[in-house]
């Protein structure tokens, strides 16, 4: 993906024919062009072309012969079914998109184990905007190829537009964790929604990362900096979903985050300067510049802003927590214990604000309630490795061998995970 | 990045103590505690780091000389000074070493500028001699500057003293005009001086924490401060044979590693205070403690008894593993059953 790729929305055109061909040459030509189309129509960015890998088509085009096959030797409707295959995939070639869809539908009545016909309804539906009917029509395709990852990637992309946040998350990691079927343009943008997908579903902590292969390449679209200004402010928003009063803010904390993010740090210590003064009341900048600071600068300075953000807002948990880890770090673990209480009443789905007050529970000795709140902690976020580490050894303290064996197992695994020179 | 760093929160490697110790007394602690007080100084804990003056391997060798990447480098001792240089056959950058980190294997550590450095190259036993520094294989230096050692930062240096030196950090900060090479009583012993100090006045005196009461988890943790805590290995990502040197990750991911049980807690094994115990037989009573009679008749947990031995257990089941790049080797704690030509565990 180049620096002006777009990274948010894909399109393709149903006209533009590819056929792919077995390679063996002894099978029939399957005419199989398949083009993920869908566009971003709220955002408006920049157009990229989606295909389907060249492996997942051969899948299909595989099925859809045996499927002909199986039809022919069948009897009375199997003519029927055949011409409305055939007619459905010219309708969807020469781009008359409505017949298209109604001939699939015809179709697929007649033989609903058909992942072609669901295939191209799917991504017809998903290109004119029917996310809803692309939703159910993908759902369908997944039944039938359960390991097509593509399938599950559009399911993602379809919920997502459809507001089930949880769901499209859940579908478009499950396409992205089969790891083969998706061309790598594709991909980008698939893990471009993964991220915002993340924000929108309050894991930043997962989010924030997921944003870095982009920065590193350069690439600088309105959305990517939106996407990691609302990461920055913890706030469980998609881009488009921003009010137009704080887009600016959004934009204004998302260049700041994306200089740090590249590696800036000429420019990323005035532009932070540039954003406190600016937006001195803002809730989140503080804490934002709290975790900065705590790179590279004494406790103390972070410390500051972290009370400033307290001011601004008082029931901050990430904040809160954030000072008890520090006065725990610094051996006060008696001062940052009843910190630590606060930041967890006041944010029960703060996953930081749990960890941090089962860290200290179990300093403190209570093992049972300290369990407790890194469970919670860990159910919240389960991919950050910190929270296991923490249940780890709280299980480990209690005697629980076998629980404190599991997590240090899934620990080495999710920061192997996310080391690329680990050897796996 | 936005991210919240809980590493940078709460991982840095750095002894809590460190943080606001007064000077220490060791003769007040030996007092009391005499036995301590004199194998302390001389352990490798005790020594952890040596000053200009007591450099004793140096001395030992007042000429030292290799070469690596094109530079030539020499240390040579000089009117109670050793002197590090490093060459390019053209130009020659001289410092005197003022810091040398460790006992066996030594690093040194210089100020130039401002800034400290990592020597390009050490001392290694093994070696006889010089070698390129563990971990600064893969650099290729540009420069004298480069090619005399590798920039550290300021967390990272701070670290280094804090580990190796006493009062070396305050308040989390570099203090090295308080610092004193090596670890004495204050350093482990939070308390240590305000006890002996309310002692010596015939005050009630609070009694700092009886460290070796941790169950295993708290005190690897608490060792592991500067060996490395489970915890930070996983942070640094550090797989591999690399990693056979930080006992506190091994011996976490050991089968027999419970947390809560005193048995298999590092002071179990090894006396801190004193310098390592090489020979195998010797910690044959540690294994026995959970795998031989001596549990069933304690009424502690007994776990499976050896088929196979009943002595030096540790040549089998902690197998001595080569530190790439060390030029050392080191016991592996990851305590198991040893199958041939298995790959290293992580």
């Amino acid at each position: 993906m180049s620096v002006d790729e777009p990274i948010i929305s894909c399109r393709a055109s149903h006209n533009a024919e590819e056929a792919l061909s077995n390679s063996a040459g002894s099978q029939p030509k399957v005419a199989a062009a398949i083009r993920g189309r869908f566009t971003d129509v709220i955002l408006r960015v920049h157009n990229v072309i989606v295909r389907v890998e060249r492996v997942a088509m051969k899948f299909l085009a595989r099925i859809f012969v045996s499927a002909t096959a199986l039809i022919a030797a069948s009897g009375a409707c199997a003519a029927t079914f055949e011409q409305l295959a055939a007619q459905a995939n010219a309708a969807r070639e020469a781009d008359r998109i409505p017949q298209a869809i109604q001939l699939y539908k015809e179709a697929l009545q007649l033989k609903p184990a058909w992942p072609d016909g669901w295939w191209y309804l799917g991504t017809l539906f998903y290109d004119g905007d029917q996310y809803e009917s692309g939703r159910k029509a993908f759902a369908e395709f997944v039944k039938l190829e359960e390991k097509a990852a593509p399938g599950w990637a559009f399911l993602g992309l379809c919920e997502s537009e459809t507001g089930d946040y949880a769901h499209a998350l859940e579908h478009i990691r499950r396409g992205l964790e089969i790891g083969t079927g998706i061309e790598p343009a594709s991909e980008q943008v698939i893990r471009f929604h993964e991220a915002l997908l993340l924000t929108r579903t309050g894991l930043f902590d997962q989010a924030s990362p997921r944003f870095m292969p982009f920065v590193r390449r350069g690439v600088h679209d309105p959305t990517l900096i939106a996407g990691i200004g609302l990461t920055a402010l913890h706030e469980q928003l998609l881009p488009k979903e921003v009010p137009p009063e704080r887009r600016e803010l959004i934009a204004s904390v998302g260049e700041t985050v994306y200089l740090w993010m590249s590696g800036d740090t000429t420019k990323t210590g005035p532009a932070f300067q540039a954003l406190l003064e600016r937006y001195p009341n803002a809730v989140g900048v503080h804490f934002l510049y709290a975790t900065y600071l705590l790179s590279f600068r004494p406790a103390e300075e972070a410390l500051a802003e972290l009370k400033r953000e307290l001011e601004l807002n008082a029931h901050s948990a990430d904040a809160r927590a954030m000072v008890a880890l520090i006065a725990m770090r610094a051996g006060s673990e008696s001062a940052a214990l009843p910190i630590a209480r606060q930041a967890a009443q006041d944010g029960p789905m703060c996953p930081m604000a749990q960890y941090a007050y089962g860290l200290l529970l179990a300093s403190s000795g209570d093992l049972r309630g300290a369990i407790e709140h890194l469970e919670t902690a860990e159910r919240l976020d389960p991919a950050n490795v910190e929270y296991h580490m923490g249940l780890a050894g709280a299980y480990s303290k209690a005697g629980r061998h076998g629980d404190a064996r599991r997590e240090r197992r899934t620990s080495i695994a999710i920061a192997k995970e996310s080391d690329p020179h680990g050897p796996g | 990045m936005a991210r919240v760093n809980l590493t940078v929160i709460i991982g840095m490697s750095l002894p809590l103590a460190a943080l606001a110790a007064p000077p220490a007394d060791k003769t007040g602690c030996a007092t009391c505690h005499q036995e301590e007080a004199r194998l302390v100084p001389k352990s490798a804990m005790g020594i952890a780091i040596e000053l200009a003056d007591d450099q004793a391997v140096l001395k030992e060798h007042p000429h030292l000389s290799c070469a690596s990447n094109g530079y030539k480098y020499v240390i040579e001792r000089k009117d109670g000074v050793s002197i590090y240089t490093v060459s390019d056959g053209t130009a020659l950058l001289e410092l005197p070493i003022r810091y040398v980190f460790g006992v066996s294997s030594q690093t040194f550590v210089f100020e130039y500028e401002g800034h400290f450095y990592e020597s390009l190259v050490s001392y290694y036993p093994n070696v006889g001699g010089l070698a390129v520094t563990m971990g600064s294989e893969r650099l290729r230096p540009h420069n004298l500057v480069e090619a005399m050692g590798r920039e550290t930062s300021m967390e990272e240096i701070v670290s280094c003293f804090g580990c190796h030196s006493s009062d070396g950090v305050s308040q989390g900060r570099l203090a090295l005009d308080t610092m004193r090479p090596g670890l004495d009583c204050e350093h482990c012993h939070k308390g240590a001086n305000a006890h002996q100090e309310a002692l010596a006045q015939g005050k009630p005196a609070a009694t700092p924490k009886k460290l070796g009461e941790m169950p295993a988890e708290d005190m690897s943790n608490f060792c592991g401060t500067c060996h490395r805590t489970w915890d930070a290995v996983i942070r640094m990502k550090t797989w591999g044979q690399v990693n056979v040197r930080f006992q506190p990750y091994r011996l976490a991911n050991s089968k027999c590693f419970l947390g809560n049980d005193r048995r298999i807690s590092c002071t179990a094994c090894h006396n801190p205070h004193a310098n390592l115990v090489r020979d195998d037989a010797s910690y044959d009573h540690n294994c026995l403690a959970c795998h031989g009679k001596a549990a069933a008749t304690s009424g502690e947990a007994m776990q499976k008894p050896c088929p196979v031995a009943s002595a030096k257990c540790v040549s089998c089941h902690m197998p001595k593993v080569e530190l790439p790049g060390g030029h050392s080797v080191f016991t592996d704690h990851l305590i198991r059953v040893v199958h041939a030509g298995e790959p290293y565990p992580n």
